[in-house]
């Protein structure tokens, strides 16, 4: 079986064919290894694929491939509590199943954990199982009181740490969300 | 097994490992033994996440050995959390998983698979290398020094029989239990948990 890294790779150069942006996942990396952030528990999504390669192949992080989106909650709030930054990165749909973590683990012990997803469900996103995502993320964001910001432009990615720096300062989860265009250099 | 008993006497071996431990019962019955407030996250709103959390505090503090407890009610929601702590293989992590057959915090309601399911089977199915299963007392405290205080990840099942317990949650805050085992992290490390550091008190 090939190594992690060589699959990897592998999944990297897949991303580079559909059209996912090697550059801007690279700029993600090194804003959030400048933030602090050296751990990185992932959930897959073709969007972000790019992304969790080279998280991966970078010496600065360790990058744990999660079984699902709750455990990254735990990996992550448990790192806190050992002075270790940390992103928990999935798929909008990720963050669609994560109500009970949040609001059991992260509001009850008011521990900080940075969230990046994708948008799914946007009206670029051809996939007809992520309209559910379009049609209730922000519902859900907002019903749990979630403090989210979208990622507009290559030129607003530095928000990216500041949602990592403003989860640490209110002491609850944030959420950085990565549009589709964005992640393919387009915006 | 007793649970009572089993955990009284886990208690009575432990020295200064980092606990985390999960809904219901574990949390209780550790309080009760212990009353410790400073190395103890009580992770009373888990869920199957306990260890999980315990493997991030792990991960982040290598030179501290971290016990962590979970149920078999969280195994059934999250066996997939194996695969997790497989990969990582944090030698400084030791995983309890205490089998009831039943969601013992939840007036033991029966779990699915009860009669059937081999914990430590699933485990090894998983790649785990160190898998300890003990269903007595006598088998625990024979093994308990190369299953627990070798270094080394392991997972560790502890059959024991379904407990009538209400011993009540440990008398603090989430907060609380977040500031006092966070600030005991920074004091044996030398880390900073939180933003702003606690200075040092001079007397």
């Amino acid at each position: 079986m090939e190594s992690l890294h060589e699959a990897s790779t592998s999944s990297a150069a897949r991303a580079s064919e559909t059209g996912y942006s090697e550059d801007v996942s690279r700029e993600i990396v090194d804003i959030c290894a400048d933030a602090g952030i050296s751990l990185v528990a992932s959930l897959p999504d073709d969007w972000i694929a790019q992304t969790i390669a080279r998280f991966e192949q970078d010496d600065r992080f360790t990058h744990v491939p999660m079984n699902r989106e709750e455990s990254a909650i735990g990996l992550c709030s448990g790192a806190f509590l050992s002075g270790t930054g940390s992103v928990a990165l999935m798929g909008a749909s990720g963050l669609m199943t994560l109500v009970y973590a949040i609001t059991k683990i992260n509001y009850t012990y008011e521990i900080p954990v940075f969230i990046m997803i994708t948008r799914r469900g946007s009206f670029d996103d051809g996939a007809k199982f992520h309209v559910s995502n379009g049609l209730y993320l922000d519902d859900v964001v907002n019903a749990i009181n979630l403090p989210c910001t979208v990622i507009g432009s290559r030129a607003e990615l530095p928000m990216i740490a500041e949602a990592y720096h403003h989860s640490r300062k209110i002491s609850r989860p944030t959420v950085a969300v990565l549009p589709k265009k964005l992640l393919q250099g387009k915006i | 097994m007793n649970y009572h008993e089993c955990l009284a006497w886990i208690a009575s071996r432990w020295t200064d490992e980092l606990v985390v431990t999960s809904a219901g019962t574990s949390s209780e019955i550790w309080y009760e033994e212990t009353g410790d407030t400073e190395r103890v996250f009580y992770l009373e709103a888990s869920m199957s996440l306990s260890t999980c959390f315990a493997a991030g505090i792990a991960f982040g503090t290598p030179n501290q050995n971290v016990w962590a407890f979970s149920g078999d009610g969280a195994f059934v929601m999250n066996a997939g959390m194996l695969t997790v702590e497989r990969q990582m293989n944090l030698p400084n992590l030791k995983h309890f998983m205490v089998s009831n057959r039943v969601y013992g915090s939840t007036s033991n309601v029966p779990l699915p698979g009860r009669a059937d399911n081999d914990y430590a089977a699933i485990a090894r199915g998983f790649g785990i290398e160190r898998v300890y299963s003990f269903g007595g007392m006598n088998e625990l405290q024979a093994k308990f020094e190369e299953a627990v205080m070798e270094p080394g990840y392991s997972f560790i099942h502890l059959e024991v029989d379904p407990l009538d317990y209400r011993g009540g949650s440990p008398p603090m805050d989430g907060p609380e239990v977040k500031f006092r085992f966070g600030r005991h992290v920074e004091k044996v490390t030398g880390k900073n948990v939180f933003t702003a550091p606690l200075p040092e008190v001079k007397r």
